[in-house]
């Protein structure tokens, strides 16, 4: 876990609270189960990601980050499909599971259930870069493993109320 | 309960055909399935179609679905169709909301099969 500025109560709290969230999202959408791990090889954290913005008590950005392969894993496991290739059903895929992972995170902080509110996922393909804010609060980067496919979901905020 | 015809509504392809298989993996009988990416198409398509039940998500563009809800109540349409939110806002508020717009369920995302069977199953009289 990494933590930008500060590592209050607080801030483990919302690091639990995004375990959790992942799986239950995978657990109950897949039957598959999703658990933290230390670290996630660079090569299946890069290439999809999934962007869903926070607006409202919380103002910020959850983040899934995922490799090409384990990309199509993920979203096989939700559709059922194989999709050989990277393709606008398995970007949908990894916006909904991103989606999902945020809404269960505020969902189980009271503070932010009902007055944060969520965007639509926004999909960006490519490699190597960095995502920056201007007012940094705080930032929470996780990884997770499911079936041996790792990735990365970061959530990042500028204020908290 | 038979052939229900379903509206699904929700802007993600994928998210419509999960909550078309889980209605299946509930055990609920469906006929014909309609999907629709939004809340606008979804109006055009009640227009001119009768369904049995309206799934809809509730953060979609343009018209989200308590206004989506709203509208389809306002001009009458689909006036004895139950219509259940499915959703990953939570919050009690949000649910009071949806049910103030007309909904008759409201199932959060994640869901299993048996939470939309529990949802949905009463709305025909089944237990």
């Amino acid at each position: 876990m990494t933590l930008v500025r500060r590592a209050p109560a607080q801030i483990d709290v919302f690091a639990r609270c995004l375990d959790e969230a992942v799986e239950e999202v995978f657990h109950l959408m897949t039957g598959v189960h999703c658990l933290p791990v230390s670290e996630c090889p660079v090569e299946e954290r890069e290439m999809i990601s999934a962007v869903i913005g926070l607006a409202g008590a919380l103002s910020g950005i959850c983040v899934l980050c995922s490799g090409e392969k384990v990309a199509l894993r993920m979203a096989e496991i939700l559709t059922g499909i194989a999709t050989p290739r990277l393709n606008d059903t398995v970007k949908d895929a990894i916006g909904e599971i991103c989606n999902m992972i945020a809404g269960a995170w505020k969902g189980r902080l009271p503070s932010l259930s009902s007055e944060c509110m969520l965007s639509t996922p926004t999909i960006i393909s490519g490699t190597n870069y960095q995502i920056h804010n201007q007012r940094p609060d705080f930032r929470i980067e996780r990884f997770y493993s499911f079936n041996g496919n790792s990735f990365a979901f970061t959530v990042l905020s500028e204020s908290v109320e | 309960m038979s052939g229900i015809a379903a509206l699904i509504v929700d802007d993600s392809s994928v998210m419509r055909k999960i909550v078309e298989r889980a209605l299946r993996q509930a055990g609920i009988s469906l006929g014909e399935v309609f999907e629709a990416s939004s809340g606008i198409e979804a109006l055009k398509l009640l227009g001119q179609t009768r369904v049995d039940l309206i799934l809809s998500d509730i953060n979609m563009p343009n018209m989200d679905g308590l206004e989506f809800l709203r509208q389809l109540r306002a001009q009458n349409l689909a006036a004895d169709v139950p219509v259940v939110m499915i959703t990953t806002e939570s919050s009690e508020e949000h649910v009071r909301d949806a049910i103030a717009a007309g909904a008759q369920g409201y199932i959060r995302k994640p869901f299993t099969p048996d939470q939309v069977k529990d949802r949905i199953l009463p709305l025909f009289g089944g237990a």
